[in-house]
């Protein structure tokens, strides 16, 4: 019984949690496929796949996928190798510097990206000036600096995944292969790089995504080259339109297929292992439903190839779908309803005239206190009406009719008042 | 030649030693600690146009450091209200991130690190995933949601609990969900690294005698959690304190970010040396309070990044 409260309490906080972490996302794709010029999800208009077509006219934003990718390749190279050098150092270095050392390297990942990039320029900008070089030497490129100022912590990230696989490294097997007549250099390629090739791999996919997505340290250092974050933030900054949309989805898209690729891979294996060691074969492993090689009892592979033809489909449907009649419609509704509630604000005007022309007429010279909250037009006239009677309220009729515009005639005060 | 280094070229070869060495030193030496010292001698200096730099002018000066505090000089303030009431409030609002998210994730930590099961792999799959995409484009999925016409609003004037859209932007809700979306993975994995390996039996051991479930936690897992929790806070702190994109696009039109001043001095103002000194205060003033709250935890240094 309190077990199952539990249980329930749990799930539901797992199900609060995903919709906050995935609700955004799931939203965001879906105002991709909607006409309003503002993305919005709600109210849904029309179908559309326009603010695809509007992507792939941008130039600013092709561009800055150019740059993005450019500086990421630069940062693989640059990282990886140097967080690699530094998990080696890591293992060597004199046992008292280590602490201080490690320090040093896990710093980067710490300091915020802002001060990366601001002692990024302003170191760069003094050893040019210091070598006499101009403003367009290479020390003071966009690209340069930018993937010297993101490497600086990219490569912390690498060297993190990387020692993790170096601890589980056997060093006897570089001295066998040195006693066996290796040079340095041949071991290193030949033994410690294949071995090292899984986290090598990881650490260069890490760190291409994070120079993607960085920002921070980006912003100071981009010069000429803006990379796709940075045009992206401006064009956030500036206006936002569905068409940033549409790049989300297209980079959540990918990102699941590479993430279900990446299971259905790791399943495979698996499953693979798992018939070696009992001595059968792939196929006897699942029984029941038989499916080729690769889908054999992996949900995550049928999950992709799923995707994949709702993908296909998708992209099929956007090259003959014209939405046009529909944003056509959805314009005329648009006009009409703006018609109609034109029009329903006339009537509204004209009826509150009405009642308040009758209300007044009723009550306008018995509470004149009321009056005041018509807005000015009641003259001190109305007061004297109300305080004095009968003789003066004629007077006071004619300085409201001014207000009413016609509604308001003297006989209906004459009335009120006898 | 020392020693230790003749050892070191003689293990590694002279080739492969010195191509090791030379990356470590150019990493740490040259991208690490020289370009902070240079930002910290940069943030002395008076801002000078080019040609000056070098010249009589260019003397140490405190000049920066006074502005932050004090002002511009012959102000009508003794203070400079405006940029410290935003440092210290930066300060504040990304203490209360660090707080919700560590609160917010602790129990999915939790529970992902001490369940078995399939389910796992798929929850810890959704997890990553949003980080994957763009910070740029998580803050603008937000920023979708809470805006004047967003879904948030329409369901909420919707469904009555609102007669008028309700401002998140410049009431900076938007901008506290965003600061602590940016950042759950961060404070999940340090966490869920250290609990995976907590032996089920000391939790169950602690059941059988007798210990109510929050008992459990406060003295059996939080201690032995405590370096991925410590990770995990100093993390969400540092980069929730350093964050620029999310103050830039969900930050009410009123309120600002300390690094959007700094972001100001550099790319409005073109005044480096303020922006530097500006960066400079914020770096120290972070890692003394990571520091002292780190000593008041008796957590190491060592413990971060594991």
């Amino acid at each position: 019984m309190n077990n199952s409260i539990i249980r329930i309490s749990i799930w539901v906080y797992l199900a609060i949690f995903f919709i906050y972490l995935l609700g955004p996302l799931v939203i965001m794709s879906i105002t991709a496929f909607n006409s309003p010029s503002f993305p919005r999800a709600t109210p849904w208009e029309c179908l559309t796949f326009e603010w695809f077509s509007a992507l792939f006219q941008d130039e600013r934003i092709l561009n800055g996928i150019k740059n993005s990718i450019l500086v990421g390749i630069g940062t693989i190279i640059l990282s990886v190798s140097m967080g690699l050098a530094g998990a080696l150092m890591l293992t060597q270095i004199w046992p008292k510097l280590r602490a201080t050392y490690y320090t040093i390297i896990i710093a980067p990942i710490l300091i915020p990206g802002v001060v990366l990039g601001i002692s990024t320029l302003v170191f760069w900008d003094r050893i040019n000036r210091m070598l006499g070089l101009g403003a367009d030497s290479f020390l003071s490129n966009g690209l340069f600096l930018t993937i010297i100022g993101q490497s600086t912590f990219i490569a912390s990230y690498c060297m993190l995944v990387l020692v993790a696989r170096l601890q589980r490294y056997d060093l006897a097997l570089t001295e066998a292969a040195l006693d066996l007549g290796a040079t340095h250099a041949q071991a290193f390629r030949k033994i410690l790089l294949p071995f090292m090739r899984p986290a090598l791999a990881s650490a260069a996919v890490l760190a291409f995504l994070a120079s993607f997505e960085n920002y921070n340290t980006t912003t100071f250092t981009f010069g000429e080259y803006p990379t796709l974050t940075i045009e992206l933030a401006q064009k956030v900054r500036y206006g936002i339109t569905p068409a940033i949309s549409a790049l989300a989805f297209m980079i959540v898209v990918l990102t699941v297929f590479a993430a279900l690729f990446n299971e259905a891979n790791i399943k495979r294996k698996e499953v693979i292992a798992k018939a070696r060691k009992e001595g059968a074969t792939v196929g006897d492993v699942t029984s029941g439903v038989k499916l080729p090689g690769f889908f054999t009892g992996n949900a995550a592979a049928i999950t992709l190839v799923v995707f994949a033809v709702a993908t296909i489909a998708v992209i099929g449907t956007a090259t003959v779908y014209s939405p046009k009649q529909c944003i056509a419609n959805v314009q005329e509704q648009k006009r009409l309803e703006t018609q109609k509630r034109i029009q329903e604000l006339r009537d509204q005007r004209k009826r509150d005239a009405e009642a308040a022309g009758q209300a007044g007429g009723a009550t306008g010279a018995a509470k004149p206190s009321n009056n005041s909250g018509f807005g000015g037009v009641f003259a001190p006239g109305t007061l004297q009406g109300g305080d004095q009677g009968t003789a003066p309220a004629d007077d006071a009729g004619s300085s409201n009719n001014s207000g009413f515009g016609g509604v308001f005639a003297p006989n209906n005060i004459n009335g009120a008042d006898n | 030649m020392p020693s230790f280094l003749k050892d070191f070229f003689n293990r590694n070869g002279t080739l492969m030693g010195s191509l090791m060495l030379g990356l470590v030193l150019f990493w740490t030496v040259g991208l690490i600690i020289l370009p902070q010292l240079s930002m910290l001698d940069f943030s002395f200096r008076p801002n000078l146009p080019p040609p000056e730099i070098g010249g009589p002018k260019d003397v140490y000066t405190l000049e920066n450091y006074k502005y932050l505090v004090f002002g511009p000089e012959g102000g009508s303030q003794d203070y400079n209200a405006v940029d410290l009431k935003v440092f210290f409030r930066t300060l504040v609002a990304a203490v209360c991130v660090t707080i919700f998210n560590l609160i917010l994730c602790y129990p999915i930590a939790y529970y992902l690190g001490q369940t078995k099961g399939n389910h796992i792999r798929i929850l810890a799959l959704m997890l990553i995933i949003p980080y994957w995409i763009n910070e740029i484009l998580r803050a603008f999925a937000l920023r979708i949601i809470f805006g004047e016409s967003g879904v948030l609003n329409t369901i909420l004037v919707g469904s009555g609990i609102f007669d008028t859209p309700f401002d998140f932007i410049r009431n900076d809700i938007a901008l506290y969900a965003g600061l602590g979306y940016a950042y759950i993975l961060l404070m999940i994995f340090p966490i869920y690294n250290v609990i995976e390996s907590l032996d089920h039996n000391q939790i169950e051991a602690a059941r059988d005698l007798g210990a109510p479930w929050w008992r459990i936690h406060k003295r059996v897992v939080i201690p032995y959690a405590k370096p991925g929790i410590s990770s995990g806070c100093t993390m969400v702190f540092m980069l929730s304190a350093g964050a620029l994109a999310a103050p830039q696009i969900l930050g009410g039109p009123s309120s600002l970010w300390f690094t959007q001043l700094i972001y100001q001095q550099f790319n409005d103002n073109s005044d480096w040396p303020q922006g530097a000194a500006y960066a400079v205060v914020l770096l120290v003033t972070c890692i003394l309070l990571v520091l002292a709250v780190m000593r008041l935890f008796k957590v190491n240094m060592g413990d971060i990044g594991k």
